[in-house]
């Protein structure tokens, strides 16, 4: 890869520096690996493990309860659910959105838009044409239309999003490949009989691999409060189950009045969003210099 | 945050001096008369909700508004109306007078309805406000396609007449008994100028209206904005007091409870978030007027299917039900549940209904047994408000051993469950201020609505024979019945009865808007000819 | 005398100006310009039979939605021959198609009034929303970024970070509304709600603009700082290209702004493009919370009134801003990498 070049050059000058620097790089690596770690296991297991109340199915005479109240860490919504239970649980929901989402826009997004732009010609511009339409079509329209005809429901939402940012995506890895493929190596790698599979394996996904997972780290955090904004309109996980861009849609209802309703959902998922940013940069950082 | 407000109001009101004392308006439940009189000067901007009245997409013509019975602000300030509701600042002894109307006769046994028109007023476009316009406006409106026109059971020919230049008369085929309490919700209330019509056109019309009302249009953004200013030449003297109001469409209580307490706004109509109602009561900046309920919750079981053609089922819901709870957990206990369609603040309430199945949980969960489990689809409206009651149900008829399934439905879908007849039950609202107004009950309970989930014949004579009864304490019998029955039958448990408040900055009063008058079927009908601001 | 002087001044420029002209029409960018323009065409009617379509699936007709959950099945009925609304959709979908051709965008089915008229006073305002809060976010994120990325892991690229990501865990109707909140109603600085045009009062126009275009710019700069300023530390810790320009000494400022911002913007305006059709979606919920008269609001009750001829004349805007958009990204590229601009394609 091209990125070896210059790394093996300055290895050789600068031992125990690297050294230090790899430790502190595998730091910066754990750290946020960590905490992303804890928040996937205090969604997906916590709620089975902790002696929490159901997320659903609360007493409307325990009705917006304050934080710190007996039995409720973060005190109740109005119908009675216990808003620690219900960020758990949410966040399940939310981040099985957000990880479908992302990982589906990655896979079909990044070959559709890579195999483009290494194919190029006639191929890369109907397939660009088609993605055009797609990101000129309003999603808006396409929201509505689904919330009113489908219904709200996890499918639907995810499926919903995972439309919007295909697209995205293959705009972006098409844009990385394009650069990429007039580098040396690459016609090289060409002139040497590589089939194209291989030239993508090999060759194209790991050099746009960062730029990508950058992206996608960056649209975990958006796809979940995106979420939210469905909910506005229709869509999104329906309730009275949670979702942590559901509370927050819900909460704003009574931001001043309950403002608990939308801080502690908007805490997790800064928290959340902070965790997958931190992972993708040192992701990037240890791929980048290999 | 809060207590950061509570200091800076402590501030305003030792740097004003006693000046906040002035006005000893209370600003919880009861508001009491204002203290100062009207002055007369000054514009206000008023905020609508834009999912209800702050929208207003078909424009402003009587005939062809399909939401004429949201937009009573805009239709009421532009063309005032020929009858309008008034009541005591408290709520009581409402009535539904004659306005832009004289006088009225209703004779032939509640067959024939004369309609007299006061002299002289004219439209602001100075063509005579005459019998024929009416008859004119009439004609139109009862051919409109808004379910704000009123259904009529007219005779055949000539249903409508005039009797001299200012005497109208309506003819019916049986007695219309609501006909007069109906009309302030009716786009038939709302007479434009014929004149305008045919030199404007229509399209131009809706736009631009012209009435007879306190205030006239000076410009108007469809379901945005719309200004208004006074009408020099209103028929009553010495008003209106504002020189000019603008409404607005806004986004929500929570944008528009900002909006107040930035200054920008100076009222805002139909606020239901509990929440925020009970921050702006304690606001020392705003008043909040809760208005008398007159629309209870009903929870509409389609006794045509199952399950709900089985009344053990049914009789099992009631005993599941307990709207108590709801009425303390989600509003604080500032409504009070009903039994029956009627509610305290419209007429023939009936408090209580002897035999009425009340919450009790074991009876609920035997019945369920018998009946070997109870599996219910329970559908809503999605509104805020709506949802969390609906969400509640569920949780209590999940302890009875119901299994329930809640879906909020946009309105397409809603009518498409109606109509298909799949629906098992609907969390909607019943009853209007007059049961027999608008589409009031017969909407609910009719076997001839498709919005109906019973078909009974004796239902449906009740309630012909209450809208054709004159006789107040009569109709009260027949509702009383009526409510008996349904009860007995177990065919919709109904709920508390909820009417959304209307919040006004300090030093805003008016009838309706800071005083209370119940809603005719959902809104408060403000009268804006006599709201003023203090300088 | 002044004559000649202006007729010889004239003729110069004319001449100079064809000169430019035929250099022009030479130019592959000025080709794919034109091929790019002539694209906009189907894409447009694509676009156009794509939201048709799926607005008939959505149950429901604009008579329906019109007369509300109390309308009886005749009125919905006699509503909708009043309007047409009976007859086939690929019927209906080829006489909006024959007058949108000529110019020609319908009535409103709702309001009755013509479309474009609606649809001119709301754009202009959407317009303003839109491009002040693009403006405002890449005029930040660029700088942030490009700091950030000079001392990677340091404490200014840190506390960027923070920042950023803050602004990205927050739902931007929330932070509209806790704006307001903050600056309209304690400290009074901005008005919390309305629009006032900008022909009628400049000031009281941006006054009105800053809360609105704050709650859009500020999710849009942070995910802008974030996205520019990875690629950025990419570019300098990765390319052999920066040590080779590292090594010729030049300094690092330098290699930052004409090596890696060159490299890294080419991410950057395409992210920018796609955001455009989307801005719209967040501009919905913002115009209905400030009472903006925009084009997101039209949209959306437009969508819910089933006033199809609303909505694909919304569409067709967007449509056309998105092409044009990626028209000016496609563009810069070749301007940016020659090895596009003379390459292939």
């Amino acid at each position: 890869m091209a990125a070896v070049d210059a790394s093996s050059a300055s290895a050789v000058l600068d031992a125990a520096p690297r050294a230090r620097r790899a430790w502190a790089r595998k730091l910066g690596l754990y750290i946020p690996a960590g905490l992303v770690g804890f928040v996937m296991v205090a969604c997906f297991i916590g709620p089975l493990v902790l002696p929490i109340p159901a997320p659903v199915g609360g007493n409307v005479l325990d009705s917006g309860l304050p934080a710190f109240s007996p039995g409720h860490l973060l005190g109740t919504d109005p119908n009675g659910n216990d808003i620690f239970s219900r960020i758990l649980h949410g966040g399940r929901a939310s981040l099985i959105v957000t990880i479908a989402v992302n990982v589906l826009g990655l896979a079909v997004g990044g070959l559709l838009g890579a195999l483009s732009a290494y194919i190029g010609g006639a191929v890369d511009t109907v397939i660009m044409r088609v993605l055009d339409v797609l990101i000129a079509f309003p999603s808006l329209v396409l929201t509505l239309a689904v919330a009113q005809s489908l219904g709200p429901s996890l499918t639907n939402t995810i499926l919903a999003l995972a439309f919007f940012s295909v697209p995205a995506v293959a705009r972006v890895a098409r844009a990385a490949t394009l650069s990429l493929r007039e580098l040396p190596f690459m016609t090289a790698a060409e002139l040497a009989g590589t089939p194209w599979w291989r030239m993508l394996l090999r060759h194209i996904a790991p050099n746009i691999a960062p730029q990508l997972i950058t992206f996608a780290m960056l649209g975990m955090g958006i796809v979940i409060v995106i979420e939210g904004a469905l909910s506005f309109l229709g869509l999104g996980i329906p309730a009275p189950n949670p979702s942590w861009g559901n509370m927050i849609s819900e909460g704003q209802a009574s931001l001043s009045a309950t403002p608990g309703l939308v801080i502690w959902p908007s805490l997790a998922l800064f928290i959340t969003v902070l965790a997958f940013n931190l992972l993708g940069e040192a992701l990037r950082t240890q791929w980048s210099v290999r | 945050m809060r207590t950061k407000t509570q200091r800076i109001a402590v501030l305003l009101a030792a740097l004003l001096g006693v000046a906040a004392c002035s006005s000893t308006q209370s600003t919880s439940t009861g508001s009491s008369a204002a203290v100062e009189s009207p002055v007369r000067g000054g514009e206000i901007t008023v905020l609508e909700d834009a999912g209800f009245s702050g929208a207003w997409p078909t424009g402003l013509d009587p005939a062809t508004n399909t939401t004429g019975g949201a937009n009573l602000p805009q239709m009421s300030s532009i063309y005032g109306g020929l009858f309008a509701l008034t009541a005591n600042d408290d709520g009581s002894n409402a009535k539904v007078e004659p306005n832009q109307a004289e006088s009225y006769e209703l004779l032939d046994g509640g067959r024939t309805l004369k309609i007299k028109i006061r002299e002289g007023i004219k439209f602001t476009d100075g063509t005579p406000f005459d019998a024929e316009a009416v008859k004119f406006n009439f004609e139109r409106a009862l051919k409109s396609t808004c379910s704000c026109a009123p259904r009529w059971p007219l005779v055949e020919k000539d249903p409508v007449t005039t009797e001299g230049t200012h005497t109208v008369v309506v003819k019916f085929a049986q007695p219309n008994a609501a006909v007069i309490n109906s009309f302030p919700v009716s786009n038939v209330n709302w007479i434009a100028s014929p004149t305008a019509l045919q030199e404007m056109g229509e399209d131009k019309f809706r736009v631009t209206p012209v009435g007879a009302g306190p205030f006239k249009v000076v410009s108007n953004k469809m379901s945005s904005e719309l200004v208004l200013e006074r009408n020099p030449d209103y028929f009553k003297q010495g008003l209106p007091y504002l020189d000019k109001i603008t409404f607005k469409a806004i986004g929500g209580d929570q944008a528009a409870f900002q909006a107040l307490l930035a200054g920008q706004a100076h009222a805002y109509e139909g606020m239901s978030t509990v929440p925020l109602l009970e921050q702006a009561q304690n606001n020392d900046k705003l008043t909040v007027t809760l208005q008398p309920p007159t629309s209870p919750y009903v929870i509409q079981l389609n006794t045509k299917a199952p399950p709900f053609d089985n009344e053990k089922a049914r009789q099992a819901i009631y005993y599941a039900t307990n709207f108590d709870a709801i009425a303390k957990g989600l509003f604080k206990e500032a409504y009070p549940v009903s039994q029956s369609f009627t509610a305290p603040g419209g007429l023939f309430y009936q408090q209580t209904v002897p035999g009425y199945r009340t919450y009790d949980l074991e009876k609920a969960k035997q019945l369920v047994q018998e009946i070997g489990g109870l599996k219910v689809e329970l559908g809503t409206l999605s509104a805020y408000v709506a949802k969390q009651v609906m969400t509640a149900l569920q949780t209590q008829w999940k302890e009875a051993g119901i299994e329930v399934n809640i879906t909020d439905h946009q309105l397409s879908t809603l009518v498409e469950q109606f109509n298909s007849g799949k629906w098992q039950a609907m969390l909607q609202t019943a009853g209007a201020w007059d049961p027999a107004a608008g589409v009031g009950v017969a909407f609910r309970f009719q076997s001839t609505s498709p919005f109906s989930g019973v078909k009974d014949p004796k239902v449906d004579e009740l309630m012909t024979k209450a809208a054709s009864t004159i006789d107040a304490a009569e109709r009260e019998q027949i509702y009383t019945e009526l409510g008996q029955y349904i009860s007995d039958k177990a065919y919709a448990p109904f709920g508390l009865a909820f009417a959304p408040a209307n919040v006004a900055v300090k030093g805003v009063y008016g009838p309706g808007l800071t005083t209370k008058i119940p809603p005719l079927v959902v809104n408060s009908a403000v009268l804006w000819d006599k709201v003023w601001r203090s300088q | 005398m002044g004559q000649g002087l202006e007729e010889s001044v004239t003729l110069a420029v004319e001449r100079r100006n064809r000169n430019v002209m035929t250099s022009l029409l030479a130019s592959p960018s000025l080709r794919l310009v034109g091929k790019r323009l002539l694209m906009a065409v189907p894409i447009t009617i694509g676009v156009s039979i794509l939201t048709f379509w799926v607005l008939n699936l959505i149950p429901g007709s604009a008579a329906q939605q019109l007369l509300g959950a109390e309308a009886t099945p005749e009125q919905i009925r006699a509503l909708e021959e009043q309007m047409g609304l009976n007859r086939p959709a690929y019927i209906r979908y080829l006489d909006w198609l024959g007058g949108a051709v000529q110019g020609d965008l319908g009535r409103s089915y709702v309001s009755g009034q013509p479309v474009a008229d609606q649809l001119g006073e709301r754009l202009v305002v959407s317009a303003e929303l839109v491009g002040l809060a693009l403006v405002c976010s890449l005029a930040l994120a660029v700088p942030v970024a490009l700091l950030a990325a000079y001392r990677p892991n340091r404490l200014f690229d840190r506390i960027s970070m923070f920042v950023s990501v803050t602004g990205l865990s927050i739902a931007n109707y929330v932070l509209a509304l806790v704006l307001v909140l903050v600056f309209a109603v304690q400290l009074a600085m901005f008005p919390a709600i309305g629009y006032v045009p900008f022909a009628e009062n400049p000031v009281e126009n941006l006054r009105s603009m800053a809360l609105p275009a704050a709650a859009i710019a500020f999710p849009l700069f942070c995910f802008y700082t974030r996205f520019l300023r990875g690629d950025l530390v990419d570019q300098m810790q990765g390319q052999d290209y920066i040590v080779t320009a590292q090594a010729k000494g030049i300094g690092p400022w330098q290699v930052l702004l004409r090596h890696a911002f060159r490299n890294s913007s080419f991410g950057l305006i395409t992210v920018v493009g796609l955001n455009l059709s989307t801005l719209i979606g967040a501009t919905v919920i913002i115009e209905s919370i400030f009472a903006i008269p925009g084009l997101g609001q039209l949209m959306l009750q437009a969508i819910n009134t089933r006033d199809v001829m609303v909505v694909q004349a919304c569409v067709i805007v967007f449509a056309v801003v998105t092409v044009l958009a990626n028209l000016v990204t496609d563009l810069l590229y070749a301007v940016l990498d020659p090895r596009i601009r003379y390459g292939s394609s």
